[in-house]
């Protein structure tokens, strides 16, 4: 334990990267929070034109593109940028989940697996931002993908260009976004199976369990350290969703795909009011905060395990 | 416990001090720097007193921000390299921003103290202003005489008796435009009353491989929005269009909701109009005959394969049509203002006259510059509206966060007709002011 002590030396290789992480991490966050509370953190400018307080917080949350309770009450879109991230969450993770673990057992056995997998994660590679300009032709009238299978399958009454209307344009981007993040899940769990005990399985399989019960059995409780990375993965990535949106739909018709990330960029770069920003920022902040921190846990139980 | 400090924990303690002395420094400064004085100015009028600016002695890079991309791009690097060959001694480099885009660039880098580039092109002339009153932008007052442009242009970008932009050549938004050989084909006509017009669209739709009279065309919104304000200017009257720039009226006024309710959403409804496409997409498909008329500005006439198969004609009725102009401005930032404001002047005079005769579709704002010096298909288009008279583009006057709203509600409004009383009751709840 002596090894371990902090003597003077040691601490002299940390400050390099402490005053990085000042400069860079901890000094923006301050700064942000400061901004959004209407406390100027930068001198010499005048960034901030409210008293201090919780002024642009009220705002924000007042502000029907946070929050439509009209839209919520009827359920119709718009509902505000914080109900479509949670939306989007609770459809998104699920499904990534189920296609994530699915496609990672099938090609785990499938010959040629690898080149699938590698497919599958294109996804992944491609810029969120040219994604969301491939959801945006995928779900296209006459070019896309989606509608050109609906019509091969006799659902060709279903075609029309998705994005482009309220009721659909939220969930066809979700749709799209399994799609990118799908890659993501595969890989993890593709990692994760290769690392279980093989002779469990073989054993179940001697004791005569078929597919459904080793999967659901074996398979996916001895998973359960990867999926709690890949629920938690998800969910920050889905209430920082912002690139995929902007390229398709900045947001729209009407406001009924804007997330939270796209209100925090519009009061910034359309407004240039920074302190609303920075509220946004923190919100979303507080938001994964709590994510973040069961993450750490249960992997540190994990740890502990 | 007790020895002396080796000298790995002097240096240790020394990094500290430094990083507890700088944090000190930095508190001391928040509290005793003056903030930046912000200039507030109001609208004056601006006397005219020429400056010359000189030509450089040494090689000067420029870099120029401009809309245009495609077709209108080339079409304006032609006014580059007339500028170059008159002036070798500065090299001009063009990059592509959307006015969209450059505003959400280009004000972070001014809080900065820095320039994305020399000269820059912008259609809102209210963020021009903007920007000139937070101080960013050098006052080009005193370049080019006002009395020598078309009256008014200076007035979105002049404030506190400071003009902070130029204006570049203009464009039009003046009805639906169409192929005179597919109405040819088709024995089709220019309508002349309301009803014509109802009945044109209906002779359309029955023609085998038309998916729908009049194509939309999308983007950021902005092709919505011009032929929206097309059917306030016709049916509502240029009084309309103007008091509800200036906030005076409101959208869900009766008189506006009106304008609305008889003429636009009885069209939406019925399907004239198709699903929004993206413009210059819609520009192919309407030429390929998929779609008849298409409602644009002047600059399609050098987007299309031949222009002298077009033709255009507004709603029946209609005695406005919307103009508006590209500004030019110098950020305050740029490292060489003086060639900076050279180019400018240029870019508004004589530049003016090399890309009217181009194909980039458009007037010039410049009154030395003749109808002659147009591009030949502009002649007979520029003819055609000598008899309407320019009218503001209502969002572009009104700007800021309402601009990207009215976009995004029309969006709404064409593919869910029923929402109109949302739409209108949207826009007119979060007007500026």
């Amino acid at each position: 334990m002596t090894s371990l002590r902090m003597s003077p030396t040691r601490i002299s290789f940390f400050i390099p990267a402490l005053i990085l992480i000042l400069v860079f991490v901890v000094y923006p966050i301050i700064a942000t929070i400061l901004l959004s509370l209407n406390i100027n953190p930068i001198p010499g400018t005048e960034i901030v034109e409210g008293a201090p307080g919780l002024e642009n917080y009220v705002k924000v949350v007042s502000d029907k593109r946070f929050l439509n309770p009209k839209g919520v009450e009827q359920a119709s879109f718009p509902m505000g940028a914080i109900v479509h991230n949670v939306i989007w969450i609770a459809i998104h993770l699920p499904l990534t989940l189920v296609v994530g673990i699915l496609f990672a057992v099938f090609l785990q056995y499938v010959k040629g697996g690898s080149i699938i997998r590698s497919f599958i994660f294109l996804g992944m590679v491609i810029p969120m931002i040219v994604g969301g300009l491939l959801i945006q032709f995928s779900f296209d009238k006459d070019l896309g993908v989606v509608n050109l299978l609906l019509k091969a399958s006799g659902l060709g009454f279903l075609a029309k260009t998705w994005t482009i209307y309220p009721d659909t344009a939220l969930f066809s981007l979700i749709l799209g976004s399994v799609w990118l993040w799908s890659g993501f899940t595969v890989t993890m769990y593709s990692a994760g199976l290769s690392s279980l005990p093989r002779e469990v399985i073989e054993a179940a399989i001697v004791d005569g369990a078929d597919f459904k019960t080793i999967l659901f059995k074996i398979i996916i409780p001895m998973l359960k350290p990867v999926t709690l990375t890949v629920v938690a993965m998800t969910i920050l990535w889905d209430l920082k969703i912002f690139d995929i949106v902007y390229a398709s739909t900045q947001g729209g018709p009407g406001g009924a795909s804007n997330v939270l990330a796209l209100l925090m960029y519009e009061y910034f770069a359309r407004l240039g009011d920074y302190a609303m920003s920075a509220t946004v920022a923190t919100i979303l902040t507080l938001v994964v905060i709590p994510v973040v921190l069961l993450w750490i846990r249960s992997i540190m139980r994990g740890g502990e395990g | 416990m007790g020895s002396a400090p080796t000298v790995t924990t002097k240096i240790t303690f020394l990094i500290i001090g430094i990083i507890v002395g700088a944090l000190i420094g930095y508190g001391l400064g928040y509290a005793t720097i003056t903030p930046r004085e912000v200039t507030v100015t109001s609208t004056t009028t601006v006397t005219y007193q020429a400056t010359a600016s000189p030509t450089p002695t040494e090689k000067v890079k420029l870099i120029v921000i401009g809309p245009w991309a495609g077709a209108e791009m080339e079409a304006f690097q032609q006014v580059l390299d007339k500028f170059m060959e008159e002036h070798p001694n500065i090299e001009v480099e063009y990059r592509i921003y959307r006015a969209e885009d450059l505003a959400s660039v280009a004000l972070p880098q001014f809080e900065a103290g820095m320039a994305p580039g020399d000269v820059i092109f912008t259609a809102w002339g209210w963020w021009v202003k903007e920007m000139g009153e937070k101080g960013h932008l050098l006052d080009l007052s005193g370049l080019v005489n006002p009395d020598e442009f078309v009256s008014g242009i200076f007035d979105p970008v002049t404030s506190g008796g400071k003009i902070y932009g130029l204006p570049f050549t203009a464009w039009a938004k003046p009805g639906f435009w169409y192929r005179k050989s597919f109405f040819q084909a088709h024995g089709l006509q220019e309508p002349k009353t309301w009803d014509e017009f109802l009945q044109l669209l209906d002779k359309i739709k029955g023609i085998s491989g038309v998916e729908a009279p009049i194509v939309t065309g999308d983007g950021v919104g902005w092709p919505i929005s011009d032929v929206t304000e097309h059917f306030i200017i016709t049916f509502g009257g240029i009084d309309m269009q103007l008091k509800l720039a200036s906030g005076e009226l409101k959208f869900n006024d009766p008189q506006v909701r009106a304008v609305f309710e008889n003429y636009l959403v009885p069209l939406l409804e019925k399907g004239y109009f198709s699903e929004p496409i993206e413009w210059t997409k819609a520009i192919e498909e309407w030429w390929s005959g998929r779609y008849a008329l298409y409602f644009m500005g002047t600059w399609l006439t050098g987007m299309v394969e031949d222009p002298n198969d077009l033709g255009f004609f507004p709603l029946p009725g209609c005695e406005g049509v919307v103009m508006g102009t590209d500004y030019i401005f110098v950020p305050k930032y740029t490292e060489h203002p003086e060639e900076a404001k050279l180019l400018a002047k240029w870019l508004a005079t004589e530049g003016q006259r090399v890309h009217v005769g181009t194909h980039a579709g458009k007037f010039a704002t410049w009154l030395k510059v003749s109808v002659e010096d147009h591009w030949a298909p502009m002649q007979v288009v520029y003819e055609k509206l000598s008899k309407m008279k320019p009218v503001p583009d209502l969002d572009d006057t009104v700007g800021g966060d309402w601009q990207k709203l009215f976009w995004d509600q029309l969006k709404l409004l064409w593919v869910d007709p029923g929402k109109l009383d949302d739409v209108l009751n949207t826009l007119t709840e979060n007007f500026p002011g």
